[in-house]
């Protein structure tokens, strides 16, 4: 018997995605000042952020945070921000609208596991260097050091994978809309505009309005920001908290992933090929 | 002055054809607009959250911050309207080689690749930053003087020629770094923390804005002019900076274009 004939659907499936990954990896690797920007360009909004709260702070702890609370957070913001970041929307957008779609379905394996892949080349080795930059910053700055909690850190990689999960179905399932408008990149924007206060970007939930926290929480945006990142600087500390917003990562993911596929089925059937 | 009266011609030729173009797409008008009505209203909230926590950001009250966020989205929309559109595009120029096109015509390259475009509805996002400006002017119960006002159109015309001579100076950096499509990106990113006075910033942010990348002088002081904060001698500092900022983007794309070689063949 062959080796091939063996060969579990797994196998070959773990094979395509090592490829997947291995060329996206290979291209982002030609493109190296180009991420550089991109990275710079991820990271000034927290600084800025960081540097308005450090300012106003400057009198003493805004509704408990310290300078050196928002120092933390905001590097978490920025570590965090970067592992979830979302564009799968405007890749597919493009794809529909100048008929790059066709030949990514004549493939055998959906699109999406191609940029799930792209994701995973570009972003486990950015995530590193944003990483490395604030171990590099911890050394001389005490402020952004977070607690040596071995055990912490791993829930938080979990959430910030969840995070990431979340963010990209949301973001790719929002750019499958492009199958109907022209328009939903701009669908996109708004839950990125919407996501400034409510995934916590330009300040820690706890320092928005109370009503506004209360209606963030029946929606995803602060599971996939906010809640990992406290979790990283040491803010979740009790059971109901970890339970609350693993629970809530998990119903989003959840979620997100049904609407995925509704749209993808839908999206598909009603697709006409652009050019040809 | 022939030349520039030339050039004024195939200026109103240009914008008279991208007009027609733009007209047949309306919708976008619509849309453009939503937009910068969304965007607008989130950095308006994001002010009022900074100011649920503090009274003064930097020194400056409430409306003075939102007079100084109007004029930040009147820039904002300078940029979309001709820059982004015009320069912005001279990466994808280089890179493909059409930059040869630009070179064989009788008008200065710079001036043609600077102005060649103009997205004529996010000239909508000046109309509104100014409204904004005037409508916080109002509200901060200051009076409006002469001299404020001529301030403030002499700082407002630095502050374009400071953005864009940013603009020349990193869409220059495309001919030595031919790969780098997303040099925008850059501008985006750091202009950004245009949107508050520079003294709201901590000292070496602050430095960083003022001396190495001159932002301070985009937003801070043509607001600081509206808002009785400028004193003459400021005013004409800025006009310095707007000289030799205009002057030395003209001297880098001089010795960028040398190394232009053409794609291709």
């Amino acid at each position: 018997m062959s080796r091939v004939a063996t060969r579990s659907a797994f196998a070959t499936f773990r094979d395509q995605y090592a490829e997947l990954m291995r060329s996206a990896f290979l291209i982002d690797l030609q493109y190296r000042a180009s991420i550089a920007i991109w990275l710079l360009w991820g990271i000034t909004e927290p600084i800025i952020s960081l540097g308005i709260w450090w300012s106003i702070a400057a009198g003493g702890a805004v509704d408990g945070y310290t300078r050196e609370d928002f120092a933390r957070y905001f590097f978490g913001v920025a570590l965090v921000n970067q592992a979830t970041l979302s564009w799968d929307a405007w890749n597919i957008d493009r794809w529909i609208r100048e008929g790059e779609m066709n030949f990514r379905l004549t493939r055998p394996i959906a699109p999406i596991h191609e940029a799930i892949a792209d994701n995973i080349a570009y972003k486990a080795p950015t995530a590193v260097i944003i990483l490395t930059a604030w171990i590099g910053a911890a050394t001389f700055w005490p402020a952004v050091r977070i607690p040596f909690e071995p055990g912490r850190w791993a829930l938080a990689i979990i959430a910030i994978v969840l995070a990431a999960a979340i963010r990209f179905l949301n973001g790719y399932a929002t750019g499958l809309l492009a199958f109907w408008t022209t328009r939903a990149t701009a669908l996109v924007e708004l839950q990125f505009g919407l996501s400034l206060f409510l995934s916590g970007r330009i300040a820690p939930l706890s320092l928005l309005p109370p009503q506004v926290v209360r209606a963030a929480e029946y929606l995803w945006f602060p599971y996939v920001l906010s809640f990992p990142v406290e979790v990283l600087t040491g803010t979740v500390t009790t059971g109901g908290q970890y339970a609350r917003g693993f629970g809530g990562q998990a119903i989003w993911l959840a979620i997100w992933l049904l609407l995925y596929l509704l749209v993808w089925t839908r999206g598909r059937r009603r697709y006409g090929a652009v050019g040809g | 002055m022939t030349g520039i009266r030339r050039a004024m011609i195939v200026l109103r030729a240009f914008w008279q054809l991208n007009w027609l173009e733009e007209l047949q797409y309306r919708g976008n008008f619509i849309a453009s607009l939503l937009g910068t009505v969304f965007w607008l209203l989130m950095a308006m909230l994001t002010v009022a959250l900074y100011f649920r926590h503090t009274p003064r950001l930097g020194g400056w009250e409430y409306w003075d911050v939102v007079v100084l966020l109007g004029i930040f989205n009147a820039l904002a929309g300078v940029v979309e309207t001709v820059l982004r559109p015009g320069i912005g595009h001279l990466p994808t120029d280089v890179r493909s080689g059409a930059l040869d096109l630009v070179l064989v015509r009788p008008v200065d390259a710079q001036f043609y690749v600077s102005f060649r475009r103009l997205d004529v509805w996010r000239l909508a996002d000046v109309v509104l930053g100014l409204a904004l400006s005037g409508y916080a002017f109002a509200q901060s119960g200051r009076t409006v003087s002469a001299w404020a006002l001529i301030a403030f159109a002499v700082t407002f015309a630095v502050a374009i020629a400071v953005v864009y001579a940013i603009w020349v100076t990193l869409m220059s950096l495309a001919f030595w770094f031919v790969a780098v499509e997303n040099m925008s990106a850059l501008f985006d990113a750091v202009f950004e923390a245009a949107r508050y006075p520079v003294s709201a910033y901590p000292g070496a942010l602050r430095f960083l804005f003022v001396y190495l990348i001159p932002i301070a002088w985009t937003t801070t002081i043509p607001a600081s002019a509206l808002t009785g904060r400028l004193n003459p001698s400021l005013a004409l500092w800025a006009m310095g900076v707007g000289i030799v900022a205009l002057g030395a983007s003209r001297l880098l794309w001089r010795v960028a274009l040398k190394r232009y070689t053409s794609a291709g063949g």
